[in-house]
């Protein structure tokens, strides 16, 4: 019996050339679209650059039905409300600032999507991303760095474990995106020359603080003070939903030098602006951290590589993970402005070794 | 070769009409309405298939308009009935419509009529009083189905026939799912329209017809020549047609041992399937219910995980009104009924056929409990939010 293997597919040019590999691989390939967000209600015009919409789908069906395989579209609008929409606007009313991505691999792809790949008799699921996964000698199994750096997308994916990666296929890892488009366009996938996805799909417009206000009630909103770091006034704001940490624009601060969101305080409604050398931070704090294997022990400090946002490079530092998957980040030079909500990375080299959620910077005072 | 039970959404070709289209294609065909002897043997060949269609549900030839299928079919009756009526403002019909009678009456609402959608019970049965209750001078329609599509529950429509006549109402049958299933006869039943669609019978899709008992009482919709004594402009399509008389002649005789051999296979079925499913719960009527339909609530799953998982084991079945682009709403139908919104996501609809066979069934039946408890372990409701 050949395996079999449920595909996530967007609609997208990447899911569709990996799909149409396994397929060729032999596997007996099921693919699925997911219905995570409800239909926008943007025109048309406004959603370009974003995936999961009716034509999308019909992108991938058109997939399955050349390269002959299996397609159904899947309705996850529930799990995917109330697993990564109302954590993304949850987030965002505290003061961090969420990606909703790593939230989406989490709790979508990687665990609700396999409970249906398991009722589904498949063995495996395969997505799109820019990730390898590698079973080493020590029969454990590595999750690395897309061969293609410009698309790597391991960033995303530190939440798998070594049960996860057991049975997860990323068809594209060793490829780059001009491969995928070529492989493609020889196989005469309509999706070749599809554009790349990049707002956050159930954001359309890509107005997150307008998102969050339609989506919660108005006595959940934390409108307050922009202050300075002595506290004193600068402007008044809306909601600290409108700002992460390192923005400069939208503080409604007039004249003066330029000034930068540093710190958010939900509680009190209170946005600390200060200037950009005010934002370096020699470390932070990660908590909910997750290991791809578990065998790095609590207690013991280790040379690391961090990346503190997707769009980043990751930076030398040093981890110390506490018995309550906690981490401590401390950075080999000064780190660029830390983001609490967003996802740390620990690589070493081209490996992922896990990750976690920033819960805060450590202060300047604080090190040692 | 998967196994189909999903006759409901559209039955296979009984061989009959594949013979009629066949010899058709091989004899040639013109033009019905051409003056030439091709179009005259034509003309010929099309009234012989609308006496075939006439003859199933006891309607004289001339009383039959053919035309795309269903849908259309409903359109006409609905939209022809309200603009020949033009002073009345209310049509009557029911929660648990096809989309083809909900959605026509959804869009004379928007243009300003009174549209009364009358629930039904927990059987998904229609009480005529509540229907005559509603009845007055002003309405314009009353449009109900015989047979429901998604859980098969035969309503009792022959009482509102006098009512209708009295108050001037013209009534409406949408029979699309009961024609050829069960005995349906116009006269019996006392309706001014019936909606029959050829590939719920047999024929291909893209085939159907509206019985018109005074063709004075409803208006075209459709307009460009004198087609189907001016009730639907188009060039007959001669092929549906001959497949739709070939069908319904075939089922004169036919229906009523296959209803009988098709019911018994059902109940076979449900049988087998609720020693081996506990909790299992049939939607709809114990009697009073097509004989080829179980609507079934599988406890702890999902519909639409179920759906797939049996289509990848060779079985075809269907979620009561599924949509190929997904975001599958919980079933009206059902929610009418009073089932939950987990409840109407947790169920599929078997719909038997012609051509089932006896091993087909028994197959499946030990099919369908097997992809149940793998669905049920893998994907258990409480794991999903089900909202």
């Amino acid at each position: 019996m050949r395996p079999r293997v449920l595909v996530a597919m967007s609609g997208g040019v990447d899911s569709s050339v990996a799909a149409a590999l396994l397929r060729e691989d032999g596997y007996d390939v099921v693919g699925v679209a997911m219905r995570l967000a409800p239909e926008p209600s943007a025109p048309v015009a406004k959603r370009r650059g974003t995936c999961c919409s009716h034509d999308d789908f019909e992108d991938a069906r058109r997939v399955a039905e050349r390269m002959d395989f299996p397609f159904y579209v899947i309705d996850l609008r529930a799990d995917f409300a109330a697993r990564v929409v109302d954590n993304f606007v949850s987030e965002y009313l505290g003061g961090r600032t969420p990606n909703p991505c790593v939230m989406c691999n989490r709790e979508i792809k990687f665990d609700r999507l396999w409970s249906r790949a398991r009722a589904l008799a498949a063995d495996y699921v395969a997505t799109g991303h820019y990730a390898r996964i590698v079973p080493g000698a020590d029969r454990r199994f590595h999750l690395l760095r897309a061969a293609d750096d410009s698309k790597d997308q391991s960033y995303f994916l530190f939440t798998l474990g070594q049960d996860e990666l057991s049975r997860t296929i990323f068809p594209l890892g060793a490829m780059t995106k001009t491969e995928v488009r070529a492989r493609a366009r020889a196989l005469g996938l309509a999706t070749a020359d599809k554009p790349e996805s990049q707002e956050i799909c159930f954001v359309p417009d890509g107005d997150y603080a307008s998102f969050v206000e339609r989506q919660s009630d108005p006595t959940q909103l934390r409108p307050g003070l922009v202050i300075d770091r002595d506290g004193r006034r600068l402007a008044a704001h809306s909601g600290v939903h409108r700002f992460t940490v390192g923005q400069r624009r939208g503080l409604g601060v007039a004249g003066g030098e330029r000034l930068y969101v540093r710190e958010i305080r939900a509680e009190s409604g209170e946005v600390v602006a200060g200037r950009r050398e005010e934002l370096d931070s020699p470390g932070l704090i990660a908590n909910r951290v997750s290991l791809v294997d578990n065998s790095i022990a609590s207690g013991r400090e280790l040379s690391v590589e961090v990346k503190i946002r997707y769009r980043h490079r990751a930076i030398a530092a040093t981890m110390r993970l506490d018995s309550g998957r906690r981490a401590e980040i401390r950075f080999a030079s000064a780190g660029p402005a830390v983001t609490p909500g967003q996802a740390c990375v620990f690589y070493r080299g081209d490996e992922v070794l896990g990750g976690g959620f920033i819960e805060r910077a450590i202060a300047p005072e604080q090190a040692s | 070769m998967p196994i189909y039970l999903d006759n409901n959404a559209g039955a296979p070709l009984r061989a009959e009409a594949a013979a009629a289209v066949a010899r058709l294609l091989a004899d040639g065909g013109g033009n019905p309405s051409s003056v030439h002897r091709a179009g005259q043997r034509s003309r010929r060949i099309l009234e012989a298939a609308r006496a075939q269609v006439a003859a199933l549900v006891g309607a004289a030839p001339r009383q039959i308009v053919f035309t795309s299928g269903g849908t259309e079919s409903n359109n006409l009756a609905i939209f022809g009935a309200v603009t020949a009526a033009s002073r009345r403002r209310k049509i009557i019909s029911s929660e648990i419509e096809h989309s083809s009678i909900l959605a026509p009456l959804a869009e004379l609402e928007r243009r300003g009529f009174d549209i009364v959608r009358v629930a039904p019970d927990s059987d998904g049965r229609i009480d005529p009083a509540r229907v005559l209750a509603t009845l007055d001078g002003d309405t314009a329609l009353v449009a109900l189905g015989l047979a429901n599509s998604e859980v098969g529950t035969i309503q009792d429509l022959a009482p509102l026939a006098p009512a209708c006549r009295t108050t001037g109402a013209l009534f409406h049958i949408d029979a699309a799912q009961a024609a050829g299933r069960i005995p349906v006869d116009v006269e019996a039943l006392g309706c001014d329209l019936m909606t029959l669609s050829g590939h719920k019978l047999g024929a291909p899709a893209g085939v159907g017809a509206l019985y018109v008992r005074d063709s004075s009482r409803i208006a075209p919709v459709v307009f460009g020549g004198p087609h189907e004594s001016g009730m639907r402009a188009g060039t007959s399509n001669l092929l549906g047609a001959v497949a739709f008389g070939a069908a319904a002649e075939a089922l004169m005789n036919a229906m009523r041992p296959e209803s009988e051999r098709i019911g018994s296979l059902a109940a076979s079925l449900l049988t087998q399937l609720r020693e081996s499913i506990p909790g299992l719960r049939l939607n709809g009527p114990i009697v009073g219910r097509l004989p080829n339909t179980l609507n079934l609530t599988f406890p702890g799953v999902l519909g639409e995980s179920m759906l797939i998982a049996l289509d990848l084991e060779g079985v075809e079945v269907s979620m009561g009104s599924a949509c190929a682009a997904g975001a599958v709403e919980p079933s009206h139908v059902l929610r009418a009924m009073g089932r939950s919104v987990a409840d109407a996501r947790s169920s599929l609809r078997l719909s038997l056929g012609w051509n089932n066979a006896a091993d087909e069934i028994d197959a499946v039946a030990a099919t369908i409990p097997a992809v149940w408890r793998r669905v049920a372990a893998a994907e258990p409701l409480s794991e999903v939010s089900a909202r």
